[in-house]
């Protein structure tokens, strides 16, 4: 495998927000998912549960409520009182209105997506209608006092359930009246707290499903306004409640952080009477489960312990295999953290601030596994806050460590740092060229004279770096034809002739700085792209994509290299291709052309091209019995992937030297301490 | 006799307390006792009484009349700060609570005109309330200043969300435990043991820190009153 010195970092303090609602939009096999601070993403099912698209969140912009309108139509609404749709081509906001009802606690599409409802903290339910380029305010239903919590439409778009405190209500959406007004307590003696409904559910027969802060998911003949079934899930809150599209399965989360399935089951077999059975419970989260989504195949939760949990249903999928895995998913799938390979800094990014790290150093050598003695310990050089409600899009340390760049939604920073002996000195770069914002990714070129910034549009602005602390716009790069989408992942040679570029169409465009150009377009694969870096001596591009295939390609020769024909033609190993996180880093060793180094975030590997491609039958994982070997039978177990699984969960790893690596980890329970309070769970025999 | 009589009141003197220390006792120390005849000693003894008995009821009276002085001073004050007179007897002639009544349907005409909701008006009358002492200039300790232009009305909305939210899923019922004791199970029956999830608690240092103060003021306290 090679020897590195590895610095092992775990003092980047990242902490996830939780997630708050889900959205899922069977057509195009989308899950769009908000998280409490405000962040929306979007996860593509087809491209192995690929995070495409992060929309970073705003402080005054809070989600409590997403939901899509029509094929591709994203509305979110919060407690800041504002409907917005956003813009998912350009990441941003595209209209934003005032619902005119104070904080937005529950929003509704309805079947064809014409029209949305939204329930406010005064008791008033509008409804608008769905028009190009936004919406357009069209009436306001009865109001009565009690905010809104949970709004639900009628798969026939004539009736809304509104959930609020103590009441469940029925409208109709024609007259805008109340047609059946529940008290969800009332058959209850001596009821000390209010009763909260979390979530409420409309199927197509005449029942009404809530869940409750008693733990109670109800079943209610909304005609006739009584109680079907009752079923007490928890001794906490059920926060939330989906349902399958056929109406036959619900899941249920709870504030323990359980999930629940019940079913609709006939009582006995053949009978033609059914009833609503719990059937599975699923604990696969620590927080509160304040989201869940029923797809047609799977059970999708998301929780405050910022977790994305996708549990296939077992009695829905064809085969049983790795398509059916459960998935997990904490970190994002993009990187958070830049590395100044010269200088030894690391840059790390918050949603609101930046934090710029020095590396340890040490002076003894060891073993391979030893724990090496510190002779200067890493060293926290700069906080910079981002002011402002926007959070940060991007940023970047230039490889000498002099320059930091970082980008929010409306504005652009470039800051030169000087260090003199200890001490160190931050200015700002006056006068930065008014670009077309926001960046999406930024790039240093290797020698730091440059900066890459990807923007909307498919435009990659190069801008030139002047000493001491100034810039210039050189050339905006465009592809040949139009596309709405914006860049998200740039790749720059380290000869400083070429740049490679990813939008959200996932077309690869490759750039020649020589003469400012299009040189040419990488064939197309249909998946994500989750990294590419360009290799250094050979100039080939090295693409991981999302179904995690590898793909090497040539820049002068524009075409895949042989290399790369022949991992198509024998195929990747089974284990490789089951893995389910994916690649969000690729490097390269200088002092060794044949070497590739990826990590995703269970394991990092370098891949050795000058070896065999290990076979299904191969051990993928054989570093450890390889150290077992004697040195012939060694030779002959070799093959391409050496995989290391020792650093975990890996955020990121860069070879700072030939010999030297940096991985920056973050234990996932250094995150759980710091998440919100969780419920108290009694266990059996404590 | 006369010394005697003397020595007999410096005595009585000293178990009063603190003059004696200023007398000196040494001067009669060589002298033999004089005798003393018992009527003599306790007439004295009784205008000795009388003095301090007389001396105790005037410093009440002192501190009785002082008292009286602050009274009005304070009802001088509060007179000062109230409506005029007139003003305050119409005050006094209207029916109890209506006054209370028209300063709610001010409070929520104003709110109308914000375009606001019913819903928050309990919290919104608490707001105009306190801008109504605030203009009155004196504020007294429990008071803070803020900015108007802040206090929009949908940062109170969102506020009043926020609060809500907050109550419903962290408030007391809701059974939540710290980090520790969440994971204290799982660390204990993990095969490899490990300490508490959480080793440092930030809010200890600050407890202990204003204990010390806390501690250190009493004990300074303390000490100077031992000096006096």
């Amino acid at each position: 495998m090679g020897e590195f010195e590895v610095h092992r970092v775990r003092f980047f303090g990242l902490v996830p927000a939780g997630v708050r609602c889900l959205a899922w939009q069977p057509r195009s096999a989308r899950l769009a998912l908000a998280r409490t601070d405000g962040t929306v993403e979007i996860y593509n099912f087809a491209a192995n549960y690929f995070q495409e698209k992060v929309i970073p969140g705003h402080d005054a912009r809070s989600v409590e409520a997403l939901c899509w309108a029509g094929a591709d139509r994203l509305f979110g609404a919060g407690l800041g009182g504002a409907v917005t749709e956003y813009d998912l081509a350009r990441l941003g906001t595209s209209c934003s209105v005032d619902g005119g009802g104070g904080p937005i606690w529950s929003m509704a599409a309805n079947g064809s997506g014409t029209r949305l409802v939204i329930g406010c903290e005064d008791g008033s339910i509008k409804l608008f209608q769905v028009v190009p380029g936004g919406i357009q305010f069209e009436r306001n239903l009865d109001r009565r006092k009690g905010r809104i919590l949970c709004l639900s439409w009628h798969p026939s778009d004539s009736h809304i359930a509104a959930g609020s405190i103590d009441i469940l209500r029925v409208l109709d959406v024609c007259s805008g009246q109340t047609v059946q007004r529940i008290m969800v307590n009332y058959h209850v003696q001596k009821v000390q707290r209010e009763c909260v409904v979390w979530s409420v559910v409309f199927l197509a027969s005449s029942t009404i499903v809530t869940s409750d802060s008693f733990g109670r998911v109800q079943f209610w003949d909304w005609q006739q306004g009584t109680l079907v079934e009752s079923h007490t899930v928890s001794t906490s809150s059920a926060l939330s409640l989906a349902v399958s599209e056929k109406e036959d399965s619900i899941i249920v989360g709870t504030s323990t952080g359980a999930t629940y399935q019940l079913q609709l089951l006939p009582v006995r077999v053949g009978s033609l009477e059914k009833r609503w059975v719990r059937t599975k419970p699923f604990q696969h989260h620590t927080h509160d489960v304040r989201a869940v989504v029923h797809s047609g195949t799977a059970l999708i939760s998301g929780g405050l312990d910022a977790q994305l949990v996708i549990r296939s249903l077992m009695e829905k999928v064809q085969k049983k295999g790795y398509e059916a895995a459960l998935r997990k998913f904490t970190f994002p799938h993009r990187r958070l953290v830049s590395c100044a390979r010269k200088a030894r800094l690391l840059l790390f990014q918050f949603t609101q601030h930046l934090e710029l790290w020095r590396l340890g150093s040490t002076d003894k050598t060891g073993k391979d596994g030893e724990v090496l003695p510190l002779r200067s310990m890493p060293e926290h050089l700069v906080q910079l806050k981002s002011k402002g409600p926007e959070h940060i899009y991007c940023s970047c340390v230039s490889p000498c460590g002099s320059w930091i760049a970082y980008s929010t939604a409306s504005r652009f920073h470039l800051y030169r740092l000087q260090y003199e002996g200890d001490s160190i000195s931050i200015a700002k770069v006056p006068k930065v060229p008014k670009l077309l914002l926001p960046a999406y990714q930024l790039q240093f070129a290797a020698d730091s004279g440059s900066l890459f910034v990807a923007s909307a549009q498919g435009a990659v602005h190069i801008l030139q770096l002047l000493e001491p602390g100034g810039c210039k716009h050189l050339h905006t790069l465009r592809p040949p034809s139009e596309t709405p989408e914006a860049i998200y992942l740039l790749a720059v040679s380290a000869d400083g002739h070429w740049v490679a570029a990813v939008g959200g169409d996932w077309a690869i465009h490759v750039y020649s700085l020589k003469c400012f150009k299009h040189h040419c377009t990488v064939p197309t694969y249909s998946c994500a792209v989750t990294a590419l870096a360009i290799h250094p001596v050979t100039n080939n591009l090295v693409i991981a994509y999302a179904d995690q295939q590898l793909f090497e390609f040539s820049i002068p020769e524009q075409q895949y290299t042989a290399w790369s024909r022949m991992v198509q033609n024998c195929g990747l190993h089974r284990l490789w291709l089951e893995r389910d996180t994916h690649i969000t880093h690729i490097t390269f060793n200088p002092k060794n052309p044949s070497h590739i180094l990826l990590h995703d975030v269970y394991m990092f590997c370098v891949l050795d091209k000058s070896l065999p491609l290990p076979d299904n039958s191969a051990l993928l994982l054989n570093q450890s019995t390889l150290k077992q070997l004697p040195e012939t039978a060694r030779q002959r177990q070799l093959h391409a992937f050496k995989i290391c699984k020792k650093f975990q969960p890996l955020l990121f790893a860069d070879l700072l030297d030939e010999n030297c690596l940096v991985v920056v980890e973050r234990p996932v329970m250094d995150i759980k301490t710091q998440l919100p309070l969780p419920v108290q769970q009694k266990k059996f025999g404590t | 006799m006369g010394a005697m009589a003397r020595r007999r009141k410096a005595a009585a003197a000293g178990k009063r307390g603190p003059p004696a220390t200023l007398l000196s006792p040494a001067s009669s120390e060589d002298e033999a006792p004089e005798e003393v005849s018992f009527g003599v000693a306790r007439e004295a003894a009784e205008t000795e009484r009388k003095l301090v008995g007389e001396a105790a009821r005037r410093h009440r009276e002192l501190l009785k009349e002082k008292r009286r002085r602050r009274q009005e001073l304070f009802a001088e004050q509060k007179r000062q700060k109230l409506l005029p007179e007139a003003v305050l007897q119409e005050l006094a002639a209207a029916p109890p609570g209506r006054d209370d009544e028209q300063a709610a349907a001010m409070n929520t005409g104003e709110l109308c005109e914000g375009g606001a909701a019913k819903q928050s008006k309990g919290k919104a009358q608490r707001l105009v309330k306190k801008d109504v002492q605030r203009k009155g200039a004196r504020s007294k300790g429990n008071y803070m200043a803020v900015r108007l232009k802040d206090q929009t009305l949908e940062n109170l909305h969102q506020q009043l969300a926020r609060d809500f939210l907050s109550t419903h899923l962290y408030g007391p019922g809701t059974n939540r435990v710290g980090a520790n004791e969440f994971f204290s199970l799982e660390n204990k029956k993990n095969p490899v043991r490990k300490a508490a999830v959480q080793f440092v608690d930030k809010s200890w240092g600050q407890e202990k820190k204003l204990k010390a103060a806390r501690f250190k003021q009493r004990w300074l306290a303390t000490q100077i009153k031992k000096q006096v």
